[in-house]
């Protein structure tokens, strides 16, 4: 925002006035005079579709001499078979380094990295990811060797055995962490083990993985209709449509099939679930099942996750266990949306002389949500900071075309960018009130533990039923027989 | 390294803005959007115009990190970046005058209570409870007067994002962004800040970083390593010091030593501060010189005086720890800006960044020994000579000993073989590319600008840092290679799994 002659002129006649007074002579910031409006159009890609059926997201950014580009394909680790757990992760890394029918992994990588360009793949839950970056003068032969990974990609035995042995190091080494295996339980017990949504890979699901394997999940999800492509940077329109019709000429299309996994039921019964790890703090996860995405009450979640956890340091979790008792570094939560169902849970890393009593905070810092109405700065303060700061989600292009591209691929209404603060501005405290009793249940939810009972204040028997989860047994039992 | 006051960020907002060369093309634009401002009392404010989105981003810097601290007040820089938050005379009270009473009674009995705590197993249990105990009430007391976290409340009804701050060792950093209409707010804010920060909770805060100790050291494999290596690499220079602080450090430091600590060091003119995004500077400068301009100038920083003796001898620890093993090593060498820096620069990159790294190639894709080695070129600072090194993470069956042996094959080969052309050249094509990425946000951009500026005294020496990186030729890594790359000048420490029990 520009600021105008007469505010300048102001500043000064304070600046006068300020040096005459003592150096407590400084004002409040609730003394400044309200803020000019913020004058803000927000930026929008526009989308055009392919003969060959590829959607394209397009946004100009001049700025600086570089192009970004982000393709998203339907299908993930939900769509994978679960005893073959790991495979669209696999398959994506060697998208990446396996190299085409014409071009060698080894020979792309010198390709690429001579002339500072990026591609790199990753399989997630729902979506394969294919990202690439590079100075402008660089876009047509990032797109030609993008095209060429995605459409024909060799799959080398030899690549798979390199990201299968980088995976299996991974899992020896996910058990060194105690926050990385308390999220692991949590998990796996929320959502199940047998459930996409809550296995996870192990060495026995990677080893079962074969070449024959990833270019089966490569023809199932990779196919044009399947692909929504963004493309930011300092390109115009026409070259990225000349360019985009170029190299992907002769990209056969076929039709996708992703069957729905099967929906999650709650689980969550109280449980308390504790894994002895020799390690300083108590490593927490609670909670029970969330929402669907998208859903009728998404704003009011929105403003209770704010000061339930979400709003850093005017949180209530944040305030009262760190701020005020000093009894963690950090700790975080919310009701979750997801896919299918995200979890409602709060995370943190806890003193462990003081477990329990922390516990106890939490349960009640929920109870309190259920009970009684937020305050009115709680829910001025929690809206305030949605409203404002919804202009940085436009800071950067890319951003801006990542934002967008994955809003319409999850289902979200076209104006939803449009309406999103009038939306957050109509929540009042009763819909607070209601969607905390209707999405939090504090009987229900399951606590992961790991850490050493030892040191805690009270033994966890004294808050329900606990299942004692022996981390060794399970690491070996996955890992299977060492030398 | 830098320890941040939240939670988990990504690791790469704070990663050093040294790491990135800058390209002579976008070199040229950056420079004339750039316009500096020197305050009577001494801060440099610097400007960068970026008018996209109608939001800016700050980011201030004091010269002070842990290498300023010495035995007994290790983690006081950082342990002073959270006291930070607490508020000031105005901000985060609603009666000051009260709680200044209190606060001296505070600053007593914590005082008394740090004192026997410090004693360790010689101390008095019933002492240390029944202080502990009286403080608690004080602090109770002094509640009733605090507006809690009211910077982070008045920043959040602004619109503020990733209001947050680090500590390393050698500056600690203040980061706030807001929309482009709240540059007054931004500076009342933090010009009382620097002015008066009250040291409000403090051993609650306390608490708080001992958490953050056990969470992101005692609790990682890597950083216990990395402690360990440290303090085997430096014998004198404080470089050898955790930012964190150790353990019984930050356990009995006063608010008192908190306190002095930031008088010595929170001066104007041991500041730089970095504004870039939607901002016009010929109306915001008027609005600095109103907040900053009359806090008063300070004695300068006290000159610094530990010189790391040369390294005599190869250094080798270990430790055993119920994790995966991984190994750390490290050389002392010169820092920016020097011919040397740069060769390490370069060479760290032709080692290891990248799948077509010779390192990446040969030991992770072709022999298959490690998932990972990353070679660091300037480590843990940048204010002092520091060390070239890697951190590598074997992969079963394979030990740190034959990573190790593995890496230094490609030391060696480093002294007897000149690089390639067009390995130089490939690190030269992405150190300039990763400038320009770069300055595609606001924090980016601010990072670089506050960085040079803060440590080496002129925010263009970015433009120093690309010459010396485009100068350097085969030879200078091969003589970089020889002349400090050598077994007297190594330090190798290695985590090794803890033999089963029983």
């Amino acid at each position: 925002m520009k600021r105008t002659a007469t505010q300048v002129t102001t500043a000064i006649t304070f600046a006068l006035l300020i040096l005459a007074l003592p150096v407590l002579g400084q004002r409040h910031p609730s003394e400044l005079s309200s803020p000019p409006p913020l004058s803000f159009k927000m930026p929008k890609p526009v989308m055009f579709t392919l003969a060959n059926g590829v959607r394209v997201a397009y946004i100009q950014d001049s700025e600086l001499p570089l192009v970004w580009v982000l393709g998203y394909f339907r299908g993930g680790s939900l769509f994978e078979p679960g005893d073959k757990a790991g495979l669209a992760q696999i398959t994506a890394t060697v998208l990446r380094t396996g190299g085409t029918k014409i071009r060698s992994g080894d020979q792309i990588n010198e390709e690429l990295e001579f002339i500072a360009t990026t591609i790199e793949a990753m399989g997630s839950a729902e979506f394969m990811t294919v990202t690439g970056s590079a100075l402008k003068k660089d876009f047509a032969k990032l797109m030609e060797v993008y095209a060429d990974l995605i459409m024909n990609p060799a799959f080398p035995q030899d690549k798979l055995d390199l990201a299968r042995n980088q995976s299996l190091e991974a899992m020896r080494r996910q058990w060194d962490r105690p926050t990385q295996v308390s999220n692991m339980l949590f998990q796996e017990k929320l959502y199940g083990a047998d459930s996409p949504y809550g296995r996870r890979a192990t060495p026995a699901t990677l080893t079962a993985i074969v070449r024959e394997d990833l270019a089966a999940l490569h023809k199932r999800f990779f196919s044009p209709a399947n692909l929504m492509l963004g493309v930011a940077g300092d390109v115009s329109a026409d070259e990225v449509k000349a360019t985009l019709n170029r190299v992907f000429k002769g990209w056969a299309k076929a039709k996708v099939d992703l069957p729905e996994p099967a929906p999650l039921t709650e689980r969550a019964d109280g449980t308390i679930y504790y894994a002895y790890k020799d390690t300083p703090q108590a490593n927490l996860y609670l909670g029970h099942l969330g929402v669907r995405r998208n859903g009728p009450d998404q704003y009011k979640l929105e403003v209770l996750n704010n000061i339930f956890a979400g709003g850093g340091f005017t949180a209530r979790l944040m305030k009262e266990l760190r701020s005020n008792r000093g009894l963690t570094y950090g700790i975080y939560g919310g009701v979750m949306d997801g896919r299918d169902r995200g979890p409602f849970m709060v995370a943190s890393q806890l003193k462990a002389a003081q477990f329990v009593e922390a516990l106890g905070i939490i349960r009640g810092i929920i109870r309190d949500l259920q009970t009684q109405p937020v305050t009115d700065e709680e829910i001025e303060t929690a809206k305030n900071s949605i409203i404002n700061s919804f202009v940085f989600n436009f800071e950067q292009k890319n951003q801006v075309m990542s934002q967008f591209m994955t809003l319409k691929l999850q289902g979200f209404a076209d104006n939803y960018l449009d309406t999103y603060i009038d939306n957050i501005r109509k929540v009042t405290k009763q819909d607070l009130l209601d969607a905390a009793k209707k999405y939090m249940d504090p009987d229900k939810m399951i606590i992961v533990v790991v850490g050493d009972e030892k040191r805690f204040d009270k033994p966890l028997a004294s808050l329900g039923t606990v299942k004692s989860i022996d981390l060794k047994a399970l690491m070996e039992a996955e890992r299977g027989p060492q030398k | 390294m830098i320890i941040k006051r939240r939670i988990n960020l990504s690791g790469i907002l704070l990663a050093l803005a040294l790491a990135f060369g800058p390209a002579l093309l976008t070199a040229q634009s950056l420079e004339e959007k750039v316009t500096i401002h020197t305050l009577k009392n001494g801060m440099t404010v610097l400007f960068a115009e970026r008018h996209g989105a109608p939001v800016f981003s700050t980011l201030y810097g004091f010269k002070v990190g842990s290498v300023d601290e010495y035995p007994g007040i290790t983690g006081t820089a950082h342990l002073f970046e959270h006291m930070a938050f607490k508020g000031t005379p105005r901000i985060g009270t609603k009666d000051y005058e009260k709680e200044k009473a209190l606060m001296e009674k505070i600053a007593q009995g914590g005082r008394e209570w740090s004192v026997e705590l410090a004693k360790g197993e010689q101390g008095d249990a019933e002492k240390i409870a029944r202080l502990r105990a009286e403080l608690t009430k004080l602090e109770q007391e002094q509640k009733a007067f605090i507006v809690k976290d009211e910077i982070d409340l008045i920043y959040s009804n602004a619109g503020g994002t990733g209001l947050n701050a680090g500590t390393g060792t050698d500056q600690t950093m203040y980061i706030i962004s807001l929309p482009a209409n709240r540059f007054e707010l931004f500076c009342l804010m933090e010009s009382e800040r620097i002015r008066n920060a009250v040291l409000r909770e403090f051993y609650v805060e306390r608490s708080v970083i001992q958490e953050e100790r056990k969470q992101t050291t005692d609790a990682v494999p890597t950083r216990l390593l990395s402690e360990l290596f440290m303090g085997a690499a430096f014998i004198a220079h404080p470089y050898k010091n955790p930012v964190v602080g150790w353990a019984s450090d930050i356990n009995s430091v006063t608010l008192e030593e908190a306190q002095a600590f930031k008088q010595r060091y929170y001066t104007p003119n041991n500041c730089v501060l970095a504004v870039v995004g939607d901002i016009h500077p010929e109306s915001a400068i008027p609005f600095i010189e109103k907040y900053f301009g009359d806090i008063p100038r300070g004695e300068d920083p006290p000159p610094f005086r530990t010189v790391e003796p040369k390294q005599l001898g190869e250094r080798r620890v270990r430790f055993e720890f119920d994790a995966e093993p991984q190994l750390m090593m490290g050389y002392h060498k010169p820092n920016f800006p020097s011919k040397e820096d740069a060769a390490a620069n370069v060479l760290a990159y032709i080692l290891t960044r990248g799948r077509t790294s010779r390192i990446y190639k040969d030991l992770i894709q072709d022999k298959q020994l490690a998932v990972s080695v990353s070679a660091l070129a300037a480590f843990p600072g940048d204010r002092y000579p520091n060390l070239f090194g890697f951190n590598a993470v074997p992969r079963f069956p394979h030990t740190v000993e034959e990573v190790e042996k593995g890496i230094l094959e490609h030391v060696e080969r480093v002294k007897t073989e000149p690089v390639s052309e067009r390995e130089l050249q490939k690190v030269k094509n992405n150190l300039d590319a990763s400038y320009i990425r770069s300055m595609s946000s606001n924090f980016g951009i601010a990072m670089t600008l506050m960085e040079y500026q803060l440590l080496f005294g002129d925010w263009k020496l970015f433009r120093t840092y690309r010459e010396l990186i485009a100068a350097v030729t085969a030879a200078d890594v091969m003589d970089f290679a020889k002349t400090y790359l050598t077994p007297e000048n190594r330090t190798v420490a290695y985590l090794v799994k803890k033999a089963k029990a029983s």
